[in-house]
């Protein structure tokens, strides 16, 4: 199948939100494209216009300070992530899900905001950065305005952007600073491959918090545990939380088995 | 072949050589089809069914043709031609009727891709659907829907025996001994049942051909194919063409591993160009294509019954083995033939019945692939093995050795083992050994303290002898350039397995001279290349190899005798080295070989001789074909032994494991060159484990492959190498083979995957008998769950693509993330 469309490259913000205004819905944001082109390609998804990013002044690169936290921007790409200093330091469970996300190659294209835009219920940089307590802030043409991850994603590959929006910062809070996690997928081969499921859990002040993917239309947190709650309140809640089906990579009963045996695991990792 | 030589006498072979085409390829010189482009030349692509049985009502191609840039659009119902390797029972494009998802319907050859794509897309198909038959228990059925009525009117092979009003295009039997007495006389009979799915070979460059049909009906054929003279046989049967106005060329090839065996794009890439006006066509499948469009391997149902004595000798087999050919019986009636006199694996049984079946579905049809069935029936074999001495409380080791071939042994075929047949017991010796079979040395028993894991050793055996006809000829010549340097053309094509190489040791050795002045071509081109029946079977070193050495030898004849009038000497009294030739008692007076290499030229102008040109001639010894009714008869070129050893490290609670070593020796005879027997050892190995670990055809009720690519068809990565690799070669000289070798390209795949069951079930129990080996598989035989089997799934919905928006539904589609 064959499709054909319109590209374009805009150098500054304005003129893609314009762009977006005026073809919103029969455009798409491409970033680092790994899914765009390869539903393209597949015949899934026929956009009449693409609107590269990469070039937007200002969409670049990853910064970080106490007041503003972790901003990632959209130009910014898995492998660029994990080579950041900051997030290597301080936000190790971001880049433990990172360096868990397909192979090097496609790292070096894939973008972590298009990982959670794409809202795939797969994503690898959900899990975290719900943990996290990330927050997005989208832009139009109307204006800007922010909301937790956690409100991000409404179904599979469904997102509260309207279609002149783009989530333009992911924001990792400085209060998030210090918390200890981990990430944990059930993958087929030991190479690169989509989860199976993916745990991630992560401890701070007192407080447990479980991102959990692969399990439900969406990927999905888990809040109000407590470090000293017992295994079994764990991972009832995880399971609560959660509502795997059967598929060609996997039955929903060893979906449930291995989320609560992730949740375990990780729990004792988890100093 | 040869008489027998000492190691430190050989030179070159049994030692270390770099690969003769290695540096092209690592540096991206060398040329493939992918890479190739003539004058002219157009682009195909194909019309695919998104059904898996259907009526075709109408066809509708006058939009795609209107379309500007497209230059043939071809449909069934034009091509009045049958294909078929042994059943003729495929057409170039599905006439009346589709036989399985992703069958192509229609063809288009246009200026460019896109164009093409876009033509492809305007071609209007209307069918009706009708029931198909998806499974090939189900296909056996008296009820089910026949997936070729005409199966009776079909031309095939006379080895092989269609029963027509069925789904069986092939049954072959076997019978030796008395079956019933043998079960009769058995303290004990175990009975189960082992299966496995199709899978996909996954070469790294996909099927692709360029076809010019020119003026006169002369064709040529650029093809990545195992087999350049197989496609000239099969196009010019298929066409009513003479063999000399066809000719096939094959570059170097990315991968074949049986895929490439037969004929495939290239008869319909040449309709499209003869109805292009002979301009040349080009195709490239895609990589879903590869999943359905192209073949795959068969799946297996393998149910296996077995006598045993009170001491632990197996009296009788009760072997009957079900493979499902998918649309079309292309090789899998011979995948079928072989496993008829093979499949009760290196052992020593007195009475055999076996039946093997060969069932037409509607699903993507199978052919050849790496171990030709072996990889498939060992499973259940060696799987079958492990659990018949658990149940009599025997060692599986000592149980194995108890009952392997030994010299003495007759095979079920009738065939008497030799001193030199191999030997399978020492294979099985050295990967016991290399694993400390048995036990747990304290590393490892510190590793499961440390891990909270399990740790299981498992053993499987293995054999196979080269399925091919009893005829098997080949041939080669060995051409002398005027500097001394030769040139052997050989049709053997180098797909990977090192044959080039192999080749010109064994040719250099022969002829005394340094590596270096011997070049094997790359390139091979039907009109300049001597005959070869096909690249397949791991037969290429036995009889590629002889006829190398057969060649050397002739071109040596013919210098000695030049140089013997040279030097006024009788030729007996002749010898030479890597300069020219000399008289034995006196070697003061050299003829060197670029002297004599086109003639011998006196100082007074006169001369002798000619160019030098040896030509080898080789033809399988010895075989006969199998009785139909008891499969009796000498089907085996050579047998190639060996044996794996796997340590696997187990999490009993959740089914997850890792495979720490794998150890493997085969019996080759004689090492031609030590690094590409490990590399084949190494690389066989890990498809063996792709198969063992994760691959696997899914399907949904309606017969759509759910998963034709990489996103949920996974392969191993360089990450999945076990730990620890170790390969250990095993030299019993094959009296017939070159310097004592015997092939083992296919060999290294076959019984990993029992291997790593048997480790598996030493470290949790776990009674797998269905393969790939999933985490959740041993989960669920852990904790005595069901096991699931969704090879042909009632959830064809994912949770990653649970959106009906993003659902793959259509072949001509990418499947998704």
């Amino acid at each position: 199948m064959l499709h054909k469309f319109r590209y374009v490259n805009p150098g500054d913000r304005s003129e893609l939100l314009d762009l977006l205004a005026e073809n919103g819905s029969s455009a798409k944001l491409l970033a680092g494209g790994t899914d765009l082109l390869v539903n393209i390609r597949g015949g899934v998804q026929r956009p009449q216009l693409l609107i590269d990013v990469k070039k937007v002044k200002g969409f670049q690169g990853i910064s970080w300070s106490v007041t503003d936290g972790l901003v990632i921007r959209p130009g910014v790409t898995i492998n660029e992530l994990l080579r950041d200093a900051t997030v290597r330091d301080k936000f190790s469970l971001l880049a433990e899900c990172a360096h868990d996300l397909a192979s090097y190659q496609v790292r070096n294209r894939a973008t972590v905001i298009g990982n959670i835009v794409n809202a795939s219920p797969c994503s690898d940089m959900a899990p975290g950065l719900l943990c996290l307590g990330a927050r997005v802030v989208i832009s139009s043409k109307r204006g800007e305005r922010e909301l937790p991850l956690a409100e991000f994603f409404t179904g599979v590959k469904k997102t509260v952007l309207a279609s002149d929006e783009i989530l333009e910062r992911l924001v990792v809070p400085a209060a998030a600073v210090g918390a200890r996690g981990s990430y944990r997928k059930l993958k087929r081969i030991q190479g690169h491959d989509l989860g199976i499921i993916g745990v991630a859990l992560m401890k701070k002040d007192g407080l447990i918090s479980l991102g959990i993917s692969s399990s439900a239309p969406t990927p999905v947190l888990v809040t109000g545990l407590h470090e000293g709650d017992a295994e079994e309140v764990l991972v009832a809640a995880s399971r609560k939380a959660t509502s795997p089906i059967s598929d060609v990579r996997c039955s929903k009963e060893y979906r449930e088995f291995m989320i609560g045996t992730f949740v375990k695991r990780l729990n004792r990792e988890v100093k | 072949m040869l008489e027998h030589m000492e190691p430190s006498e050989l030179k070159l072979v049994g030692r270390k050589a770099l690969r003769v085409e290695g540096v092209g390829k690592v540096t991206g010189e060398a040329v493939y089809v992918s890479d190739m482009a003539l004058p002219g030349m157009l682009h195909a692509q194909v019309k695919k069914s998104p059904h898996a049985r259907a009526r075709i009502i109408r066809i509708d191609t006058s939009k795609a043709e209107a379309l500007y840039g497209v230059r043939a659009v071809i449909v069934g119902k034009e091509l009045n031609y049958k294909l078929g390797l042994y059943v003729v029972d495929k057409d170039i494009l599905a006439k009346d009727e589709v036989r399985h998802y992703g069958e192509a319907v229609a063809g288009v050859a246009a200026d460019t891709i896109e164009i093409a794509k876009a033509a492809v897309d305007l071609i209007e198909v209307e069918y009706e659907v009708l029931p198909a038959v998806l499974n090939h228990m189900d296909a056996l059925k008296a009820d089910a829907p026949l997936v070729h009525p005409n199966l009776g009117k079909y031309d095939y092979v006379p080895v092989f025996s269609p029963q027509a009003g069925t789904n069986i295009p092939n049954l072959s039997k076997l019978r030796k001994g008395d079956v019933e007495k043998g079960f009769a006389e058995s303290e004990w009979i175990v009975e189960r049942e082992y299966t496995n799915p199709s899978v996909q070979h996954v070469p790294m460059e996909t099927h692709v051909a360029i076809v010019e049909w020119k003026t006169g009906d002369e064709v040529n054929i650029w093809s990545s194919a195992q087999s350049p003279f197989t496609v000239r046989n099969l196009f010019c049967y298929t066409f009513k063409l003479p063999l000399n106005k066809v000719r096939v060329v094959v570059p170097n090839v990315g991968g074949g591993f049986g895929g490439k065996a037969g004929i495939h794009l290239e008869p319909l890439l040449a309709c499209l160009s003869r109805k292009a006006g002979g301009k040349p066509v080009k195709m490239r499948a895609t990589r879903e294509e590869e999943f359905c469009l192209l073949p795959c391997r068969s799946a297996l149902t393998y149910r296996i019954k077995t006598g045993v004595g009170a001491a632990g000798k197996i009296l009788a087999q009760s072997l009957t083995l079900y493979w499902d050919a998918g649309a079309y019986a292309d090789y899998a009636v011979n995948v079928t033939r072989a496993s008829s006199y093979s499949a009760a694996g290196p052992y020593d049984v007195p009475n055999v019945k076996l039946d093997a079946y060969t069932i037409y579905t509607n699903k993507p049809y199978g052919t050849a692939y790496r171990g030709f069935g072996h990889v498939e029936f060992f499973w259940g074999l060696e799987r079958h093995m492990e659990l018949i001495a658990q149940v009599i409380g025997m060692d599986p080791l000592e149980f194995r050795m108890l009952n392997l071939l030994k010299p003495g042994s007759i095979t079920i075929t009738g065939e008497r083992i030799s001193d030199h047949s191999g030997d399978p017991a020492k294979c099985l010796e050295a990967a016991a050994k290399a694993i400390n079979y048995g036990k747990l040395t304290p590393q490892e028993k510190a590793r499961e303290e440390r891990t909270g894991r399990k740790i299981g050793k498992g053993l499987a055996t293995l054999h196979k002898a080269p399925a091919m006809p009893s005829f098997t000829a080949t041939a080669a010549v060995v051409k002398m350039n005027t500097d001394g340097t030769v040139i052997v053309n050989i049709a053997l094509t180098e797909i990977g397995q090192g044959s080039a190489t192999a080749m010109a040791q064994i040719a250099a050795e022969r002829l005394r001279f340094p590596l270096d002045r011997v070049k094997v071509t790359i390139e091979k081109d039907t009109d300049k290349e001597p005959y070869d029946w096909q690249t397949v079977a791991s037969k290429g070193i036995i009889l590629s190899g002889n006829a190398t050495i057969m060649a050397c030898d002739d071109l040596l004849k013919q210098a000695y005798e030049t140089a013997a009038q040279v030097l006024r000497a009788q030729a007996v009294d002749l010898d030479h080295d890597a300069q020219g030739i000399f008289v034995k008692h006196r070697r003061d007076r050299v003829i060197s070989f670029p002297q004599l290499s086109v003639g011998y030229a006196f100082p007074d102008g006169n001369a002798i001789g000619g160019p030098l040109i040896g030509v080898g001639r080789y033809i399988a010894q010895g075989l006969s074909n199998l009785d139909k009714e008891t499969g009796q008869g000498l089907p085996a070129l050579d047998w190639t032994f060996g044996a794996h050893g796997v340590i696997a490290e187990v999490d009993c609670e959740t089914g997850e494991y890792k495979v720490l070593k794998v150890a493997s020796a085969f019996d080759v005879g004689k090492v031609i060159n030590p690094d590409i027997v490990r590399g084949q050892a190494i690389g066989g190995m890990i498809q063996g484990l792709g198969t063992a670990i994760c691959e696997g055809y899914i399907y949904d009720e309606k017969g759509h492959l759910l998963n034709p690519s990489f996103t949920d068809n996974k392969i191993p990565t360089a990450q999945d190498l076990p730990e620890e690799i170790e390969t250990i070669a095993v030299e019993t000289a094959q009296l017939d083979g070159p310097f004592g070798a015997r092939g083992v390209g296919e060999h290294p795949m076959i019984s990993v995957a029992p291997a790593l069951g048997n480790a598996i079930q030493k470290a949790t129990g776990a009674e797998l008998l269905h393969m790939p080996i999933r985490f959740e598989d041993v989960w669920r035989a852990v904790n005595a769950k069901e096991p699931i089997d969704n090879w042909i799934t009632k959830t064809p919905t994912g949770s990653c693509r649970s959106d009906p928006a993003t659902r793959h539904s259509s072949p001509d589609s990418a499947a998704l993330p």
